[in-house]
């Protein structure tokens, strides 16, 4: 009677898993998110299984560390190619992609029928300042703004208001590599006054993305448009799924994610721009802002340039791709919704580019250089991190809008390395075996 | 007695409320103090949660006080008026008057255009 029937019924439930992602790691979530056994949560505190997908570099051990003991025990914790932390040696290592699914059901059981303990706590139960009692009132100090009683200061206005001139507390914290908002990666030192940024420096680059290699080998070799066309619309669906999760139109999200799963050359995306526009995600006030000048767009290149106005993609040099009729699509306001309406558009453009290369089967002409969904790849030069253009894009920036500008800006560099075409490829067979 | 009865029954459930949150009935501990902290992707802040902060829609919150205290007195009012007449009409555009002025300055201020 150990184990009571509430721990049993939880162990039945969904799986709760925070992910902290590392590098490449971004890959395995939308992998996850279709799945019906386990529930992405936002928060560690909602976790019971915390997944580290991904190698993590040495100089971030501290924050997953911190990340790792604020989710709530009893909790496990699964390693998709990466290695444990020093001090959980027992933890469960997972390579295989088709393995974990099932890993983590049968950790999150494990733990909740109390087959195996809790994983242990890494950091000490101190406080991180600890309460010094000073002063008169045990307010921590002398002085009419009270001291410190926790060995930090107050919050204080110590900069102006950028908005209406309403001055608040301005209050500095360090954000990331583990938000789920941020880029895997990115870590920033955010000061915000009320719920308006008013600065953002970025203090680590987000990890460099994995492209799919059909965009390595198109350096190489002619390849097929329609593979090259598909795989480009592929990866805008999931830029965009990550930001309908983030403006909390999951169902929309997930939509997504199952049309980029089952991507052909005759898929339609009109349903899709249906819905959106029925959800409201275009309309959504937040979206109106953070517009990039002619300079910052030409920096980032690709898509959001497109998005400001600025005609440039390497496939117009493209002799087989002129032939198909490509001129690149603009919009011309540079905001986030123009960036948004831009990742629409370039599906669009790239399915119908697919359809009609499949119907020829019709090669890239141009090695080289390759017209990435990231930026132009010319030669030698991958699409660099922007990052820290955010750095004078956010401020004065409410915070959701911040968070929304983030989200539509793709601005990792490109990794060296494709992304594992196990992990890339769509699983075509659902896991059934655990259900038993 | 009936009274006397529900103060026990009070009693009786506000002691078991209490009782439930007894750490030690609990058997939990607290939560350990890397847990306790804000959750920013492994990030740390700088100071604590002790800010000032402005609530966006407190002038709509006012400004709705000022609506509500017209219709709350408008109704006593209602019934007074058959008696007084008049006069009751007079007092009540006299105080609508002096709420409109608080109306009128809130809609220079721009309290309704919706940011």
């Amino acid at each position: 009677m150990a184990v009571s029937w509430l721990r049993r019924l939880a162990a039945r439930a969904p799986v709760p898993v925070f992910p902290a992602l590392g590098v490449h790691g971004d890959a395995m979530l939308r992998e996850l998110a279709l799945d019906p056994g386990v529930e992405l949560v936002g928060s560690p505190r909602h976790a019971s299984v915390l997944l580290v997908a991904g190698g993590v570099p040495p100089d971030q051990h501290a924050a997953l560390r911190r990340v790792h003991d604020q989710v709530p025990r009893p909790f496990a914790t699964l390693w998709w190619r990466s290695e444990p932390l020093d001090g959980l040696e027992n933890a469960t290592r997972i390579d295989a992609p088709s393995a974990l699914s099932d890993a983590l059901i049968a950790a999150h059981r494990d733990v909740m029928l109390g087959r195996r303990g809790s994983s242990p706590r890494l950091l000490p139960d101190e406080p991180p300042n600890p309460w010094e009692g000073l002063g008169d009132d045990g307010h921590g100090g002398e002085g009419m703004m009270g001291g410190v009683p926790y060995g930090r200061p107050m919050a204080m206005n110590m900069h102006d208001d950028l908005r209406d001139g309403l001055t608040l507390d301005s209050l500095t914290f360090r954000l990331g590599p583990f938000f789920p908002a941020l880029p895997p990666g990115m870590q920033a030192e955010v000061t915000l006054q009320g719920d308006l940024v008013q600065t953002w420096a970025v203090q680590h680059a987000p990890y460099p993305l994995g492209l799919d290699a059909v965009f390595f080998d198109a350096r190489q070799q002619p390849v097929s448009i329609a593979e090259l066309e598909l795989a480009r619309a592929r990866y805008h669906l999931y830029r965009l799924f990550h930001g309908l999760w983030l403006a909390g139109l999951e169902s929309v999200g997930l939509h997504v994610l199952r049309l980029a799963r089952s991507l052909t050359p005759d898929s339609r995306v009109d349903g899709l721009r249906r819905r959106l526009a029925r959800c409201g995600f275009f309309d959504l006030t937040m979206t109106a802002s953070a517009a990039l000048d002619d300079e910052q767009a030409r920096q980032i290149g690709g898509p959001a340039a497109r998005a400001a106005g600025l005609a440039d993609d390497l496939r117009s040099e493209d002799a087989n791709y002129r032939r198909l009729g490509f001129t690149p699509v603009c919009q011309q306001e540079g905001n986030t919704r123009a960036r948004w309406w831009q990742a629409l558009a370039e599906i669009d453009q790239s399915l119908a580019l697919a359809r009609q290369a499949a119907a020829r089967d019709v090669q890239t002409s141009e090695v080289g250089s390759v017209e990435t969904p990231r930026g132009p790849w010319r030669e030698g030069q991958r699409p660099q991190d922007a990052s820290h253009l955010l750095d004078e894009l956010l401020p004065g920036l409410e915070w959701g809008e911040a968070l929304a500008a983030i989200a539509s800006l793709d601005l990792a560099a490109v990794s060296e390395w494709p992304l594992d075409a196990s992990v890339a490829e769509p699983r075509t067979t659902p896991p059934e075996e655990y259900r038993a | 007695m009936e009274l006397l009865t529900l103060f026990i029954i009070m009693l009786v459930i506000l002691c078991a409320g209490l009782a439930v949150q007894w750490p030690t009935v609990r058997r939990q501990s607290l939560p350990t103090y890397p847990q306790r902290a804000p959750f920013l992707g492994g990030g740390l802040p700088d100071t604590h949660a002790w800010n000032r902060y402005h609530v966006r829609y407190y002038p709509m919150t006012l400004l709705l006080i000022a609506f509500e205290m017209e219709m709350m007195f408008m109704y006593p009012w209602a019934v007074v008026f058959v008696e007084k007449g008049m006069m009751a009409m007079m007092e009540m555009g006299m105080f609508l008057a002096i709420l409109s002025v608080g109306i009128v300055y809130a809609w220079r201020e721009g309290v309704f255009r919706w940011q």
